[in-house]
């Protein structure tokens, strides 16, 4: 069967640093953070970077009504992702398919309800639609007008990793023309917070600057800052593309999957090799082609050094072409919305040949003895193919490849 | 008007910012965008407003004087206990 190219022609997003991908990189050049001080119902203090959204732009009151805050915000960077594409009228809808990735969907509707029943109250009728986690992408669909899959992907850490994959992959089968692919992730809610703060994987809130809490790579890193948000990307065939004349951001070059199949929450390098390997493999690049590697990175004591030695495995004596950053150092963990976020971060980083820094990182672990971006960004003048990396808890890695579409 | 309608608007208004002089109470409520999802809401919202319990089997209803009917119905058997 002959594949097709597929190409991103649209960005959009709803992030802790804004809703415009040119001043959310922006920032993340200059290696701003956005992650802050968060408690709420006394929560211990946590450091999370959330996100200020209002649905108003989005949604009427009436419409509003059973849709929880991930995907008031799903909606609103796919409305945005749309509009950055040039997203026509008169599309066939059976063409077009939604590939969203999300952890826990109605994170919010969840805890009220469970809060209403704990109290003796009545639980809202609409707890149901607006909790489940294809809530996003079934609003999406209604948005788009989309008829083609309608698909929600739920592996943790690596969900819209997932999402992307699998939308590019049904592009360049043929079985659509179009995709709106992505995550989202809205569980900044004391009893989700409290979870994972009993999971011990947070970052410790740094007492003198809250914003420099996580520091993946470094020495003194002790976890991630929970994110919150939605990234999306308008996927389409090269020659659809091409035939609308559409803004095409990058290529969709391949992507590689694999399963530890070992532990629920450790790491595994060789798993993490299998998946890197396999997306080399899938977008016929070799490892020294790829300039820039937005990492996982979560700094998380083993995590952070296993990611690394896998680089190394695979790269081998080419590593030193390969440059690295985490940016959850800076827009934290969006969990099942971080590799759409990061996948955008990339795909800008390949357009503008600048990569943005992992800001956080002052003394850099030596067991992360990668070529790490430390400080500021890094020009990359050459840069012709990048990667975007996500592994999720359950085991599964998920590496993305882009190139330039020059 | 009477009967519960104003209160009704009023709740009408305030959760979906829906001008009460825009509805004709007699339009079916998927006119002025009430589908089944908001229709189920708002007789939660009726339920906590007007401190009843709204009858399962008169939920089938297709306008503002129809669910007006409802409420009046069950508040006047409430009031004659």
């Amino acid at each position: 069967m002959n594949m097709r190219d597929v190409v991103i022609s649209g960005l959009g997003l709803v992030s802790p640093h804004g809703d415009d991908p040119a001043v959310v990189f922006d920032a993340l050049l200059k290696g701003q953070s956005a992650i802050a001080p968060w408690s709420r119902d006394g929560t211990a203090p946590a450091a999370v970077a959330s996100v200020d959204f209002s649905p108003a732009r989005w949604f009427n009151k009436l419409q509003l009504v059973g849709v929880d805050r991930v995907s008031q915000m799903a909606v609103a960077a796919a409305e945005l992702a749309k509009a950055d594409a040039g997203w026509p009228a008169g599309l066939d809808g059976e063409r077009i398919g939604v590939f969203i990735g999300s952890g826990m969907g109605g994170a919010s509707a969840l805890e009220d309800g469970y809060e209403a029943a704990r109290l003796g109250k009545r639980v809202s009728p609409l707890t149901v639609v607006a909790t489940m986690t294809n809530a996003p992408a079934a609003h999406i669909a209604i948005r788009a007008g989309a008829q083609g899959p309608a698909y929600t992907y739920s592996v943790a850490c690596a969900s819209s990793a997932v999402a992307i994959a699998e939308a590019a992959k049904a592009i360049a089968a043929g079985d659509i023309d179009m995709a709106i692919a992505g995550g989202a992730e809205a569980l900044l809610v004391p009893g989700v917070v409290r979870a994972w703060q009993a999971l011990q994987t947070l970052a410790t809130p740094d007492a003198t600057d809250p914003s420099q809490s996580c520091r993946p790579f470094d020495t003194h890193r002790s976890g991630f800052a929970l994110g919150e948000g939605a990234a999306m990307l308008v996927l389409e065939s090269r020659e659809h593309a091409l035939a609308r004349q559409a803004p095409v951001r990058a290529r969709f070059a391949g992507s590689g999957v694999s399963c530890d199949a070992a532990h629920m929450t450790k790491p595994d390098a060789a798993g993490q090799v299998r998946a890197l390997r396999n997306a080399l493999r899938s977008g016929g690049l070799a490892a020294r082609d790829i300039g820039y590697c937005n990492a996982h990175g979560t700094a998380t004591r083993v995590g952070d050094a296993v990611e690394c030695a896998a680089l190394r495995q695979v790269w081998g004596d080419d590593i030193d072409a390969l440059r690295v950053s985490s940016t959850k150092s800076m827009h934290g963990h969006l969990l099942g919305a971080a590799g759409a976020l990061e996948a955008l971060i990339t795909v800008m980083t390949l357009q503008q040949r600048q990569a943005p820094p992992t800001a956080t990182c002052t003394a850099p672990d030596e067991a992360c003895n990668v070529p790490l971006i430390l400080g500021a960004a890094q020009s990359l003048p050459s840069l012709q193919a990048a990667i975007s990396s996500s592994f999720a808890f359950g085991g599964t890695n998920v590496v993305l490849a882009f190139t330039r579409h020059d | 008007m009477t009967g519960c309608m104003n209160e009704l608007l009023g709740l009408i208004q305030k959760a979906y910012d829906i001008d009460p002089a825009s509805i004709d109470p007699h339009q079916p409520l998927a006119d002025f965008g009430l589908d089944s999802l908001a229709l189920a809401e708002l007789m939660f919202n009726i339920e906590d407003h007007f401190g009843i319990d709204y009858p399962e089997s008169r939920a089938n209803v297709h306008t503002l004087a129809e669910l007006a009917q409802v409420v009046d119905e069950v508040r006047g058997a409430i009031s004659l206990k």
